[in-house]
């Protein structure tokens, strides 16, 4: 029943606080989440992605991840310093349903906080809770070290519950990603993203 | 059974945190102002019912056909008393003291807020969300053309205590429900929440 209470909530405090003060709740949510759930260390990719297979980590919380080996992002030398995950299913997608046979139609307020986050601060959000599930991963990630490394997530891509897709074409230049790609994985999953050594990039000189 | 799609509880969690920064934000009587109002928006939001006899409300209460079960599985106990066997935020809870250690002190503050000026019914703070929605829900239910009444008689927290009303009060709803004190302590035992539903005579 908790999550059922999000969309009354919403519904409700969009009335109160407006759609730029639920935007700010969110992000706050998400940040504060992530912090509760403590830092990690990895010895290595191979030790990491194998936690996120068994959903042993603080992102995988939110469900099943798909580990896409075969989308490792390296450097100009060729070594390692990402891989691309797929999460299987949105979080709230269950939710949705059961607010969808139970009570009725989401309500508008859902999609007008997402316009709000996606107008103001990026255009990443298919719906009001991909705000608080998107700043989770980038705080979390940023608790992870990787070889004593610290992470960072960029997000890529989403779909929404109607199947529209948002793409964040400046974190697909710069693990150096084909959209076409990301799409074809979005076929089987509601979300991409990809875990890479913090202030990296695809290609980059060797510190 | 109600709950028939489960719900991730990443959202759960996640809710509850939401609540835990309008507190922060805007005290324990802004917390508890947010969860009441929320619920009262959700029960305006489903479907009206109309049932001809007593018999058919609670069978499809029972069922889970009614929006009265939609979050939880009820059982008759007798003709207007019925218990819910696991509460609908058990899950929530329990995931959240997993993730995140033990549950954030303003959620008591919350319900002790809401058991002050509001009813003394509420054993966690979910149950002020789950009481205000059966509370409001009812109101949208008619069985022979009467509307239908709801009373909380015991809830039963994750920590394990029991809250009642006060004395004269449960002497009354008891009395409502048809069932002796020693049966309420006996269904509390195997239940998360007691209560009444009933028509006005």
């Amino acid at each position: 029943m908790m999550d059922i209470a999000l969309y009354s909530l919403v519904d409700d405090m969009v009335s109160k606080s407006g759609t730029e003060g639920v935007v700010e709740y969110w992000l706050r949510v998400g940040e504060s989440y992530a912090e509760r759930m403590g830092k990690e260390a990895y010895v290595g990719w191979p030790a990491f992605n194998v936690a996120m297979k068994e959903g042993r980590t603080s992102l995988t919380v939110e469900g099943a991840v798909n580990v896409l080996t075969d989308l490792a992002i390296t450097d100009k030398d060729g070594d390692v310093i990402g891989y691309v995950y797929a999460l299987k299913t949105c979080p709230v997608a269950p939710t949705m349903s059961r607010f969808i046979k139970k009570i009725g139609p989401i309500h508008d307020s859902d999609n007008d906080v997402a316009e709000n986050y996606n107008s103001r601060i990026r255009d990443s959000a298919v719906s009001n809770y991909c705000i608080t599930h998107q700043k989770f991963r980038e705080v979390a990630a940023n608790n992870i070290t990787v070889s004593k490394q610290g992470l960072e997530c960029l997000h890529l891509a989403n779909k929404g519950r109607l199947g529209d897709v948002k793409m964040v074409k400046e974190n697909l230049d710069r693990i150096n990603v084909d959209e076409r790609h990301i799409k074809s994985i979005l076929r089987s999953a509601s979300c991409v993203f990809a875990l890479i050594v913090k202030g990296k990039s695809a290609g980059d000189e060797e510190d | 059974m109600s709950e028939d799609i489960e719900s991730n509880p990443f959202v759960d969690v996640s809710v509850f945190l939401f609540f835990e920064d309008i507190a922060d934000k805007q005290g324990v009587e802004g917390f508890t102002n947010y969860m009441v109002s929320q619920a009262e928006s959700l029960a305006m939001s489903v479907p009206e019912e109309e049932y001809d006899t007593w018999e058919d409300f609670a069978n499809a209460v029972v069922a889970g056909e009614s929006v009265f079960s939609s979050f939880e599985n009820i059982k008759q106990i007798s003709k207007y008393g019925f218990v819910t066997e696991e509460c609908p935020f058990s899950k929530a809870i329990s995931e959240y003291i997993k993730r995140l250690g033990t549950m954030n002190s303003v959620h008591d503050e919350a319900k002790d807020h809401y058991n002050h000026t509001i009813q003394p019914s509420a054993a966690h703070s979910g149950c002020m969300m789950h009481q205000t929605y059966r509370q409001e829900v009812a109101k949208r239910i008619k069985i022979g053309g009467k509307p239908l009444n709801y009373a909380q008689i015991a809830s039963k927290a994750y920590a394990g205590n029991v809250v009642t009303p006060p004395e004269s009060w449960k002497k009354v709803l008891l009395e409502k429900a048809g069932i002796s004190e020693t049966q309420g302590f006996m269904e509390m035992r195997e239940n998360a929440c007691l209560f009444a539903l009933y028509m006005d005579e």
